[in-house]
């Protein structure tokens, strides 16, 4: 599995402190609630930052014995250190205008003692610091390596703040939270380390020491310091000990220490705070969030997405594991006559580069699998097949970066036959762009030959590489079989349906069945039934027709076919297991004018339901259907008649290709409607297809030919929407 | 019958005993000391540092001031737990919180007159969670000049200072 060096420091760094940051995130949910509790104590006094330093002094004088200390704390409440008329010392809060006590030191709470205990060290003491020192360390690690993913997954630093593409729930949230609560935890983590090494006093101290202050100037602008400062200018202020003349006050500003003598007020010396003094009080201030709400909140959110981050981190990683990249190769690269190549970010494209290796095995086939990086010479090679998805817009993934330069230096002796297979999500502006420059150089290069034409695959859709496998398989001669690796036939997802109604078996050999389901289901025409016959393992689809909240499904009895003779052997009344499957890329469209339909065979079931919807009825629908014989379509003429009849249905085109007054396939009656695929091409309408592979090339190529002829512009894929088999 | 006898005089007795030797003798005066301590400047937690009065013999006789007052560190310092622990006089009016590095602290201690030059000790004993203890950071001779006078410490205590009230 190639995954970036950042990534995998990213997920190396989170499990290895793992349980850690997940203790330390869970006690900070708690501790969070520390600051807010003491902000909600009732010991603020209104305006209390303005009032005056001397009367302060003048007011606690007069009400106590003697002052030793006068604080303002980071909740802005005034702490005082006195001795009491009683002759007792004791500290509290106080009123700086009456002088009183207001309330006792808010004590810690048993719960935040815990919590912080467990917070800082574990209950370790110092070893249990280090541990969450060098965490929190990891943590930071962890937050800038995400910030590079970031950039990388945006594509550059300056579209940070851009779109994000929702892929997958887990990897969704965890960049789209991640790039706001990135900032805050870097905050945490760095004041959290910066706390851990004062802790340890591996930080300077502050080594300002009080400077005598001469300047007679300063001294005569500051005689009335007391009056001037007020408790908000403030940290704290130290009362002399004694009468002797070399006890001074100790005045803490925000920014410096000054001594000042008792008796006429005057500076004697200041120390200025250094810049780690400042770290050091802005560290504990972003970290515990005392005096802030606001920011106590913040770190609230921040403990909260970290857990997040731990779980949709960990749901990623199991999501990657699942398309576990091991290869093991029964065959060496020169005993190999099918080489598959895959180019991999995050390795899900394996996943189907191996269904494919399996399939080909079990045909007796020799193949290699490999990545791109690993590009060599094959000596018995016909057949490249080449798997692999885009990075960015359009890059290389990592593990197909060396590619291009590969394939131009090592030399094939063989001419190989090659097929590309692109992954991609519509949703990115470079849809399979990696795909498509792969194909180009292959295209240049002698030694290959294009087998199949290059086929895109949106959001690792199991149908689309199920077709592109049909063809290429075809192709060689080979019938491959693959089963899509997403289903675990999961019996609680199955429910029963219920056989109301069967039709005839017509002279194309197919018929109608009309299924109730038992419990409370959703579906609309379009979705999927997957059915899974017991003695087979391989679920078999069938596109859904709603008719009054019924499933219509059309089909085609095959001789051996183990699934449709199971559907023909049922009668009214039997009960069969199956499941919905979704399937949002086959919907009928509602933000268009016109959309046109097109099918053959029992490709027409879905469209039986949509023609037949009076929801939809405001969007023009024109079918065209192609069968073999007149009498397989009355199996449809009741469903068509009705929809004539309401006004749902348009226009009918139909073709017969087996009846001796026409040889007609569904390309030919599009052909004579040209105007009307040409008009709907033009007014951004839709065109869906359904049914067999072979009518879906076939009418590509049409739809190809009369787009370039009638409106000069190649195909919109956009406006096309398939589901064939 | 002399046992039932005795065993009624047992709170008779009791009750002599306290009236006896259960108050103080209201001769002797007690004086109030204004006394700092300074700490260095360590990082860490809060130290928790004791006040007690020695007897000549070394012997702890009285507690005269606790800063700290979760009990469930007292235990750190070691020696007076020896003392107090066994003890377990009621000190909730001696006790005060702890002080962090760099800080200082002003409390009022009371000191029975016949203890001063007399050959009684102060002792300070600190401790701080996680680093040291130090059984004399600061210890002196109780006499009038020294209950006026600044000393100096070993430990986490730069100094402490004491002047009758």
């Amino acid at each position: 599995m190639t995954i970036s060096i950042w990534r995998y420091s990213h997920l190396t760094l989170a499990i290895s402190s793992s349980i850690f940051i997940l203790l330390a995130a869970l006690t900070g949910i708690i501790l969070a609630f520390e600051p807010i509790s003491n902000k909600l104590t009732p010991y603020a006094i209104q305006d209390v930052n303005t009032l005056s330093l001397s009367k302060t002094i003048e007011n606690l004088k007069a009400e106590y014995n003697e002052v030793v200390h006068i604080e303002r704390d980071k909740n802005n409440y005034i702490i005082a250190s006195v001795i009491t008329k009683e002759n007792k010392s004791e500290t509290f809060y106080i009123n700086p205008f009456t002088a009183k006590k207001v309330g006792n030191i808010i004590e810690k709470r048993a719960i935040f003692k815990f919590a912080t205990n467990l917070h800082r060290s574990l209950f370790l003491k110092s070893t249990g610091r280090i541990i969450i020192g060098f965490v929190s360390f990891l943590l930071f690690l962890i937050a800038i390596t995400g910030v590079l993913l970031i950039i990388k997954r945006q594509g550059g630093s300056n579209r940070y703040f851009s779109k994000i593409i929702k892929d997958n729930y887990a990897s969704y949230y965890h960049v789209i939270i991640g790039r706001y609560a990135l900032i805050p935890i870097i905050i945490v983590t760095l004041s959290g380390v910066y706390l851990s090494l004062e802790k340890f006093s591996l930080l300077p101290s502050n080594k300002n020491v009080h400077v005598l202050v001469k300047n007679s100037n300063l001294k005569k602008i500051d005689v009335s310091t007391f009056k001037t400062l007020t408790l908000g200018d403030i940290q704290y202020i130290e009362f002399p000990f004694s009468d002797a003349d070399d006890d001074y006050f100790v005045l803490k500003l925000n920014n410096k220490e000054l001594h000042i003598s008792q008796y006429n007020k005057e500076i004697v010396s200041e120390k200025k705070d250094n810049l780690f003094a400042l770290a050091s009080s802005w560290s504990m201030t972003l970290h515990t969030g005392q005096g802030s709400i606001l920011w106590s909140l913040v770190l609230l959110l921040t403990s909260i997405c970290i857990l997040f981050f731990m779980y949709s981190g960990f749901a990623i990683t199991l999501n990657r594991r699942k398309n576990n990249t091991k290869i093991k190769n029964k065959f060496s690269k020169d005993a190999a006559e099918y080489i598959i190549l895959v180019g991999s970010e995050t390795g899900a494209t394996f996943g189907y580069a191996k269904l494919l290796y399996k399939a080909l095995i079990k045909e007796e086939k020799t193949v290699f699998i490999s990545e791109l990086n690993k590009y060599s010479n094959y000596k018995k090679a016909k057949h490249l097949v080449v798997l692999t998805s885009t990075y960015g817009e359009g890059e290389a993934p990592a593990n197909a970066k060396h590619f291009e330069k590969l394939v131009n230096t090592i030399p094939q002796q063989k001419t190989i036959n090659y097929s590309v297979v692109g992954f991609g999500s519509l949703a990115y502006k470079g849809f399979c762009k990696y795909a498509i420059v792969i194909d180009s150089i292959l295209q240049l290069h002698q030694k290959f030959k294009p087998n199949i034409p290059l086929h895109k695959i949106n959001n690792q859709s199991f149908i689309a590489f199920n077709n592109w496998l049909t063809s290429w398989s075809e192709n060689k001669d080979i019938k491959l079989q693959i089963k899509n690796p997403n289903t675990v036939t999961n019996s609680k997802k199955s429910k029963l349906f219920k056989v109301i109604n069967r039709s005839k078996i017509n002279a194309d050999n197919s018929f109608l069945i009309e299924l109730e389901p038992t419990q409370k289901t959703k579906f609309i025409s379009g979705d999927l039934l997957s059915v899974t016959p017991k003695n087979d393992p391989v679920e078999r689809l069938y596109s859904i027709a709603e008719l009054n909240n019924n499933i219509i499904l059309s089909i085609k009895k095959h001789e051996f076919g183990i699934c449709s003779n199971y559907f023909n052997k049922l009668k009214k009344n039997d009960m069969i297991l199956a499941e919905i499957k979704q399937n949002k890329d086959f919907y009928f469209p509602t933000n268009t004018k016109e959309v046109v339909m097109i099918s053959n065979g029992t490709g027409i079931a879905p469209f039986l339901g949509m023609i037949n919807n009076e929801n939809l009825k405001p969007v023009k629908s024109y079918l065209f259907w192609g069968g073999r014989t007149k009498d397989a379509y009355k199996t449809y003429s009741d469903s068509i008649d009705k929809a004539f009849y309401n006004k749902t249905l348009s226009g009918l085109y139909i073709s017969f290709s087996n009846e001796e007054s026409q040889k007609k396939y569904v390309q030919n009656s599009i052909l004579e409607k040209i105007d009307l695929i040409s008009r709907v091409l033009k007014n951004d309408g839709v065109i869906m297809i359904c049914g067999s592979i072979a009518m879906k090339n076939g009418v590509m190529k049409t739809l190809e030919n009369i787009s370039r002829s009638t409106l000069n512009t190649p195909l919109n894929m956009n406006q096309i929407k398939t589901d064939c088999y | 019958m002399t046992n039932t006898l005795i065993l009624k005089m047992i709170p008779t007795i009791t009750i002599a005993i306290f009236i006896f030797f259960g108050f103080k003798n209201p001769s002797i005066k007690t004086s109030s000391y204004k006394c700092m301590i300074q700490m260095m400047n360590y990082s860490g937690e809060g130290a928790y540092i004791s006040i007690s009065l020695l007897n000549p013999e070394g012997v702890y006789e009285k507690t005269l001031f606790v800063q700290g007052d979760d009990d469930e560190w007292y235990s750190d310092i070691t020696e007076w737990w020896k003392f107090h622990g066994k003890v377990r006089a009621d000190i909730d009016a001696i006790t005060g919180a702890t002080i962090g590095g760099g800080e200082r602290t002003v409390s009022i201690i009371e000191i029975d007159d016949d203890k001063i030059n007399a050959g009684y000790k102060i002792r300070f004993e600190s401790a701080v969670e996680d680093q040291a203890y130090y059984k004399d950071d600061v210890e002196f001779k109780l006499t009038s000049a020294s209950v006026n006078s600044k000393v100096e410490g070993h430990g986490f205590v730069r100094y402490v200072r004491m002047m009758p009230q």
